[in-house]
Parts: structure tokens; C-alpha cells; sequence
């Protein structure tokens, strides 16, 4: 049972997660859609995990991941990306992010990752 | 940090390492704040910078905290290239702004070493720059330290649990396969890597070219992804580690005693695929700690321990007194016995003075901190403002400058967010271009005066009016308001709402929170302000004399004792000098001022035969720069005493405005309360 703050520039997206996760028994404690917003609330919020997609107005999820990382190292944070994206996600684990997950993704694979997190 | 055990067992070594690393980490950030002004960086100056990056990734090494170490290593490296190379086209600003990044992280860890928290801060980002930018500088992609081999083997001062051997070293080969369609196997091997670089001290792979090579994605699909690594770990630590990235499908590991005719044959079939050597950099060779050459005579002595000195001088007083006012020496004629008393209390009088003295430090401690500060506000408003320090020689009771820091921080931090206009603006209003913030503390006569000046934009006083009225923190009718108490209002708790708050200048900590924190110490806080001319915060706040002269006066049969230094004057008042106001409050007139009047007796409700004005006698106290003249009976005579707190179970019915700062034992063995004077003041005006 983990706290997870989502953060997609998707409704759609977030709603699938969400839809996904909570009948496990998971908290969604946050949604944002931008990679500032999800900053702030992590500061407030302090999940357990974040999920974030990539590409988002503002602050990306490179930026978002790259603050979140500075106020607490230990932070787990999955990045959501589209394929092809390689570079961005290498960048990703060498800033510190603990996995990530490819769109179009299913359910088992969501679920997956939130167990070896 | 690595190994939770061994350092947190042992006590001092941990104590050494913060106290000595903290003092490096200021040492250096000193430095940094004058290269940055000066725009140079000297010859002494890196080697400055180098040393103390040495010795920092020295101790750091021992205490096994391994993500300072490399960051003090990669930064050592960095200043070695520059002072090897004389002739370096180096960018200052960027050498200074790295430099104080990495000091920040150390700080940071630093900080969670001594909160008890596990220091595991990711150093790689940093490294990485650094080793990045020294790339730049030197012209060259490998960057080769030239450097004598240290021939030193580890030497640990303090013992890990076992005795140190030569680690095995076990080489396996593993074949890893992942999820079906997770999709991007490449990075995902990537990632596998990258989670286990670190704890081998060999590492091959095929495919060698995860990120660039387009194709070998599928070969990772058909053929598994295969790893070469010669490490110390266990087969099923290293399993633990791959199975860090989640889609990993299977793992084989084989263990075998040399790779050679492996790689070969792997070689031979694949001719496009060559394998490719990951050696990460060889373990950090430790040295001696060598203590940093502190620039004074000084020892550290804690602080408890400088308390508890300092109560027992307390009592040293007290009981001097005991016996020197003792009841069963009244009425002898006691010649010899006075001459004595008198050297005693000479002596009494030099001790308290020393150990005052020693816990006084300069507020410097306190002011060079604002540096920095003001820098990276500099950078972060693009505004350019410079701060001017007078007086940092000042001394003030370490009990201070504890509480001072945050305060002053904050103002400083606000002055220039809000206060100091933006450079263009300044010009068209004639002003000078940048921004000047002054710092400036002096003593006097058993105060300490600390000034933040500004010379920005000042308060608006119907501004902070109409926020007052808004935010319903008006108490009195605005009419009646003095220009003080109107910028006071800035100080009321809800002042400024949250929104409003600035990410640089509010966030929880506010101007209320300011003021609590300099009462908290006995001090004083008010504005002065000019519009368009600027703002000076002025802070005053009494030496913390646990020994403070005090005048005794009685009032019906108690005794309180008045704080000598509050004291402006005493006088016996004439009927006709007294004067009722509209209110009916007692006042009287002296050289042309009014000042109110309080009855002690009424005040704290003791029984008196005083109480007719000129039966009893006037005592004038100010506190910050209020003036107010209690009644008592009669005056008793000056007397040195020990300030003690109320006792706890008192704790609960005394607030802190009822007017007692605390009590003493007089020499014959009686209690008097003492006064607040401040407590007193701000309860009556």
C-alpha cells in the first residue's frame, strides 16, 4: 500500500493510473500536471512514489525529477515515457530515477513496477 | 555513507569529522565570497581551495562516507589541474560557482550526519560536471591526472567490526533476458549497468554500444544481454542488484576464473559487436588526517560544559554575599574581616568577568555567513547589491548568536526581495546603481546593537495600513498610530498572508517569526524607514548576564530587584508634579516628557503603606526605547545578583508579561523577584 502522486499533462493518463492502482490498495495522495506543480506538491505531499511522464509545459519531467531528486535523494520516481525516448531516460537513471515504464503499458506492468518499488 | 556500523559507534571520531569539515566548509566559502568579488582567483587562493579539499576527502575517506569523498576528489582533481597549469584560461565564476555547489552538497550531508540520518546524497551529478568541465579546460576527453602513485595502503582509524583483508575477487559471467515487449532493452541493460558499476571493479558487456547502436536492441531481445564482471560481491548480491530494474526476465550467472578466451571466442563470432572495458576509477587511498591550521590559539569546549561554569560562578556570588551580609556579623567591627571581603569580592568580580568573556564571540561568526547570501539572492533577483559589514568584531554571548542567525538571515533576504529597487530603477530615480545593504553592530553599555540598512524603496506606510486593515490586524484607531507602531504592524503574526509569501523571502518563516526569536533572547526589534531613501531594521538585545547589577527596592515586604542597567534615574516625586490623564492614569512630567506611572504595589498587588506619590520613590526604567516610571517604597541598595528561573510549577500561572524575568536569593537568604522591565513596559503603553 503505497502513497503515489501522479504527474501527467494527461487527465487521461492520470485517470488510467488511478483506475489502476487504487483497487490495490494504493493511495493516489496527488495529481499534477506539470512538472512545477508536481514539485510543490511533492514537497507538501511526500509520497512514497511518483509516477511522471516525460514531456509537460512548465518544468519536464527531466526538471521535475532533477528538483525532486534534490530535496530528497532517496525519492522514488518512475518516469513514464514514449518510446524512443532514450537519451531522456538514460538522463533519467543517472539522475536518479528508479525505473521506468514505456507507453502504451498495461496494468500487469504498472502493477510490476509498484512491487519492486 | 556505506557502513552504518563503525561510524556511528564511535562518538568523537564523528564529532571531530563534523566540527573539523564544518569549519573547512566556512574556511572555503570565505574564500569563495572574496574570489568572487575580487574576480581573481590567486595562486594562493587555489591552493588553498586544494587543501582543504584534500583534507576534507581525507577524513571523509575514513569515516567511509563515500559520496563526500569522491566529490572532494573529483574537486581536488579539478584544482590540481588549475594549479598545475599556471597558465590556464579558467573561468573564475564558473570554478567559484562549482566549487560552491560541491560545498553545499558536503554541507547538506554534513548536516544529516549530524541529525543521526544516513548521509546519501547522489554525489554523481556533481562529479560528473566537474570531471566534465576539467575535461573542457584541460582540451582533452581522458582526462589523465598526473599524479605520484600512492604507494600508501589504507591505514582506518577506526575499526570496522572485522579486521580489513584483501577482498576476493570472484569473476562471473551473466546472461541477463527481459519481460517480453518491456520495450527499449537497450537502456533498460543501461540501467543494469549503471546499478551495478559500482561494486565491481570490472565490467564488459555485449552489446557494447547500448545507447548509439540502433540494432542492439533486438540482438538484447534474441540474445540476452551479457556481462563480464570481476567483483567482490556475492552471486546473489549481484543478482539482487540486476534485479533492480524491474523487467528483468532471467539471470545466469556462471562464475569462472578468467574471461580472456571467453571474450575472444564472443569476438570471433560477432565481428561487428567489439566488447568494450568498464573500468571505474580505483579506490581512494587514504592519508592522515592532517588538522587544518587554525588561524588562532583556540580549543572547543562545549557548551554545557561553559554553562555549567557559569552557574556555579552564579552561586559563588550568591553565597559571597551570604557570608559577606551574613546576620551574624551585624553590628561587630570587623576591620580585617572587611579588608578581605573586599579582595574576595575583587576576585568574584574578575571571574565573572572572565567567564563572560569566554563565551563571547565575535558576531563576524554571524555577519560573513550574509556573503553568501546576498550572493546567491544577487543571482536568484538578478538584482546587483552589495553588503557592507561594520563592526563584526562586536562581541556578543554565544546564546545569541545561535538565535540570531535565522533572524538576520531573513531580514537580509527580505530587504533585498522587497526593499532594494531593481537596478534600471534605481538609476532612473538617481540612485546609485547597486543596491547597498549595510550590516552593522555595536555595543553599548550592555547591549548589543545589530542594523540591517537598506537604501531601497522604505515602507509605505498606507500600504501596510490598508494590508493591516485587510488581514483585520488593526488594534488601535490608525489616527493614533505612531510611524513605529505603524511599521510594527509588518511584525504582527498574519501580516502577510501565505500567497503572498515569496519562495526567497517567506515560506514559514515570516517577519513574526523574526521578532519571536530576538524576544526569545531578551532583545528588541523596530523599523525606521524613509520612503525611496530606505529601511534600518534595529535590533537590540541585552548582554545575557546570568550576573547582572540589580537595584533592590521594596514594596510592603517584598523585595524586587530592578535590573540596574534599565535604570535611567530615580527621584522622590512632590504631589503637584503628578498629573492624571484623561483615563485616569498616573503621569508625570520630567524635562518636558510625560511618562506614565506604575505602581508597583498595584501592579503585582502587595500590601504597602506607600501610598501617597511622595512617600515612595520614582525609579525611570527604559526597555528598547520605551520609558516608563514605577512607584515603590524606598530603595535598598544596589546588589549583585544571580538571575535564576522561576521554578516550574510557577511556570504555569506566569506568563511572560506579568513583569518577573525570573528570582534571586538575596544575602540574607531571602528571594526577590526580579523584574522585566520590557515585560512591564509593553504590558502598560
Amino acid at each position: 500500500m503505497k502513497n503515489i502522486l501522479l504527474v501527467d499533462d494527461a487527465l487521461f493518463m492520470r485517470y488510467a493510473l488511478r483506475l489502476m492502482l487504487e483497487p490495490m490498495g494504493h493511495n493516489i495522495v496527488g495529481e499534477a500536471s506539470n512538472g512545477r506543480d508536481a514539485v510543490n506538491l511533492f514537497k507538501r505531499v511526500k509520497p512514497d512514489l511518483v509516477l511522471m511522464d516525460i514531456t509537460m509545459p512548465e518544468l519536464d519531467g527531466l526538471g521535475a525529477l532533477k528538483e525532486i531528486m534534490l530535496i530528497d535523494a532517496t525519492a522514488k520516481v518512475i518516469m513514464i515515457s514514449a518510446m524512443g525516448r532514450e537519451l531522456i531516460i538514460r538522463e533519467a537513471i543517472l539522475l536518479g530515477a528508479k525505473g521506468f515504464i514505456v507507453k502504451p503499458f498495461v496494468e500487469k506492468t504498472v502493477l510490476k513496477v509498484l512491487e519492486k518499488m | 555513507m556505506d557502513e552504518g556500523n563503525s561510524f556511528f559507534t564511535n562518538e568523537p571520531m564523528l564529532e571531530m569529522y563534523i566540527f573539523e569539515t564544518s569549519n573547512l566548509i566556512e574556511q572555503l566559502e570565505e574564500i569563495l565570497m572574496k574570489v568572487e568579488e575580487s574576480e581573481r582567483l590567486s595562486e594562493d587562493e587555489i591552493n588553498e581551495i586544494f587543501r582543504i579539499m584534500h583534507t576534507i576527502k581525507g577524513s571523509s575517506a575514513m569515516m567511509m562516507i563515500s559520496n563526500i569523498t569522491k566529490l572532494a576528489h573529483s574537486m581536488e582533481d579539478l584544482f590540481y589541474y588549475v594549479r598545475e597549469n599556471k597558465n590556464l584560461e579558467a573561468d573564475v565564476s564558473k570554478l567559484s560557482s562549482k566549487t560552491l555547489e560541491s560545498l553545499d552538497f558536503i554541507k547538506a550531508e554534513i548536516s544529516k550526519i549530524k541529525d543521526g540520518i544516513m548521509a546519501d546524497g547522489d554525489e554523481n551529478e556533481l562529479v560528473e560536471d566537474i570531471k566534465e568541465y576539467l575535461g573542457l579546460i584541460s582540451g582533452d576527453k581522458s582526462i589523465e591526472i598526473k599524479r605520484e602513485p600512492n604507494n600508501k595502503k589504507q591505514r582506518y582509524y577506526i575499526s570496522p567490526g572485522s579486521t580489513i583483508k584483501e577482498e576476493t575477487m570472484r569473476k562471473f559471467i551473466v546472461k541477463v533476458t527481459f519481460e517480453k515487449d518491456c520495450q527499449m532493452e537497450n537502456i533498460r541493460a543501461y540501467t543494469v549497468i549503471h546499478n551495478l558499476k559500482d561494486s565491481c571493479k570490472e565490467l564488459f558487456h555485449l552489446p557494447k554500444d547500448l545507447i548509439e547502436d540502433a540494432n542492439c536492441t533486438n540482438y538484447i531481445v534474441l540474445n540476452g544481454f551479457v556481462i563480464y564482471i570481476t567483483t567482490p560481491k556475492t552471486k546473489e548480491e549481484i543478482k539482487e542488484l540486476i534485479e533492480m530494474e524491474v523487467f528483468v526476465k532471467t539471470i545466469d550467472i556462471e562464475a569462472v576464473e578468467e574471461f580472456d578466451e571467453n571474450i575472444l571466442e564472443v569476438q570471433e563470432e560477432n565481428k561487428k559487436v567489439d566488447v568494450r572495458i568498464y573500468v571505474p576509477e580505483t579506490a581512494v587511498q587514504e592519508k592522515e588526517i592532517t588538522a587544518p591550521s587554525m588561524k588562532q590559539n583556540i580549543i572547543s569546549v562545549n557548551v554545557n560544559r561553559l554553562d555549567k561554569l557559569m552557574d556555579m560562578v552564579g552561586e559563588i556570588v550568591i553565597t559571597e554575599s551570604m557570608v559577606i551580609k551574613n546576620k551574624d556579623l551585624e553590628g561587630l567591627s570587623l576591620d580585617s574581616f572587611n579588608k578581605a571581603a573586599i579582595q574576595l569580592r575583587k576576585l568574584t568580580d574578575e571571574l565573572q568577568d572572565i567567564v563572560m568573556a569566554i563565551r563571547m564571540v565575535p558576531i563576524s561568526l554571524v555577519f560573513t555567513k550574509m556573503h553568501r547570501v546576498v550572493r546567491d539572492m544577487s543571482k536568484k533577483l538578478g538584482k546587483e547589491v552589495e553588503l557592507e559589514i561594520i563592526g563584526e568584531e562586536t562581541e556578543v554571548d554565544k546564546n545569541i548568536i545561535d538565535n540570531i542567525s535565522d533572524p538576520i538571515m531573513h531580514l537580509i533576504r527580505n530587504c533585498m526581495d522587497h526593499g532594494i529597487e531593481e537596478n534600471d530603477e534605481r538609476v532612473d530615480k538617481g540612485k546609485q546603481r547597486k543596491g547597498r545593504v549595510m550590516l552593522e553592530a555595536k555595543n553599548t553599555s550592555g547591549e548589543v546593537v545589530i542594523k540591517v540598512i537598506d537604501d531601497g524603496k522604505g515602507l509605505d506606510k498606507q500600504k501596510i495600513l490598508s494590508k493591516a486593515r485587510k488581514n483585520g490586524i488593526l488594534t488601535k484607531d490608525e489616527s493614533d498610530m505612531t510611524e513605529r507602531e505603524i511599521f510594527g504592524l509588518i511584525f504582527v503574526p498574519g501580516f502577510s498572508t501565505k500567497e503572498e509569501v515569496t519562495e526567497f523571502s517567506g515560506r514559514g518563516v515570516g517577519m513574526d517569526v523574526v521578532k519571536k526569536n530576538i524576544e526569545k533572547v531578551g532583545g528588541s526589534v523596530f523599523i525606521e524607514s524613509v520612503f525611496d531613501i530606505g529601511t534600518t531594521i534595529n535590533i537590540k538585545i541585552p548582554l545575557t548576564l546570568a550576573i547582572v547589577d540589580g537595584m533592590e527596592v521594596s514594596v510592603g515586604s517584598s523585595v524586587y530587584t530592578i535590573p540596574i542597567m534599565s535604570i535611567k534615574e530615580s527621584f522622590k516625586m512632590k504631589r503637584e508634579e503628578l498629573i492624571i490623564d484623561t483615563s485616569g492614569n498616573e503621569m508625570v512630567m520630567v524635562r518636558g516628557n510625560c511618562y506614565p506611572i506604575m505602581r508597583l504595589h498595584e501592579l503585582f498587588k502587595v500590601e504597602t503603606k506607600n501610598t501617597n506619590i511622595e512617600d515612595g520613590i520614582i525609579v525611570m526604567v527604559e526597555a528598547g526605547d520605551r520609558i516608563i516610571c514605577l512607584y515603590a517604597d524606598a530603595l535598598l541598595g544596589e546588589q549583585q545578583v544571580v538571575v535564576k528561573p522561576l521554578p516550574p510549577y510557577l511556570s504555569r500561572y506566569i506568563t511572560k508579561e506579568c513583569g518577573i524575568a525570573g528570582c534571586t536569593i538575596l544575602g540574607d537568604g531571602n528571594i526577590s523577584l526580579i523584574l522585566d522591565t520590557a515585560g512591564i513596559i509593553n504590558g502598560v503603553i
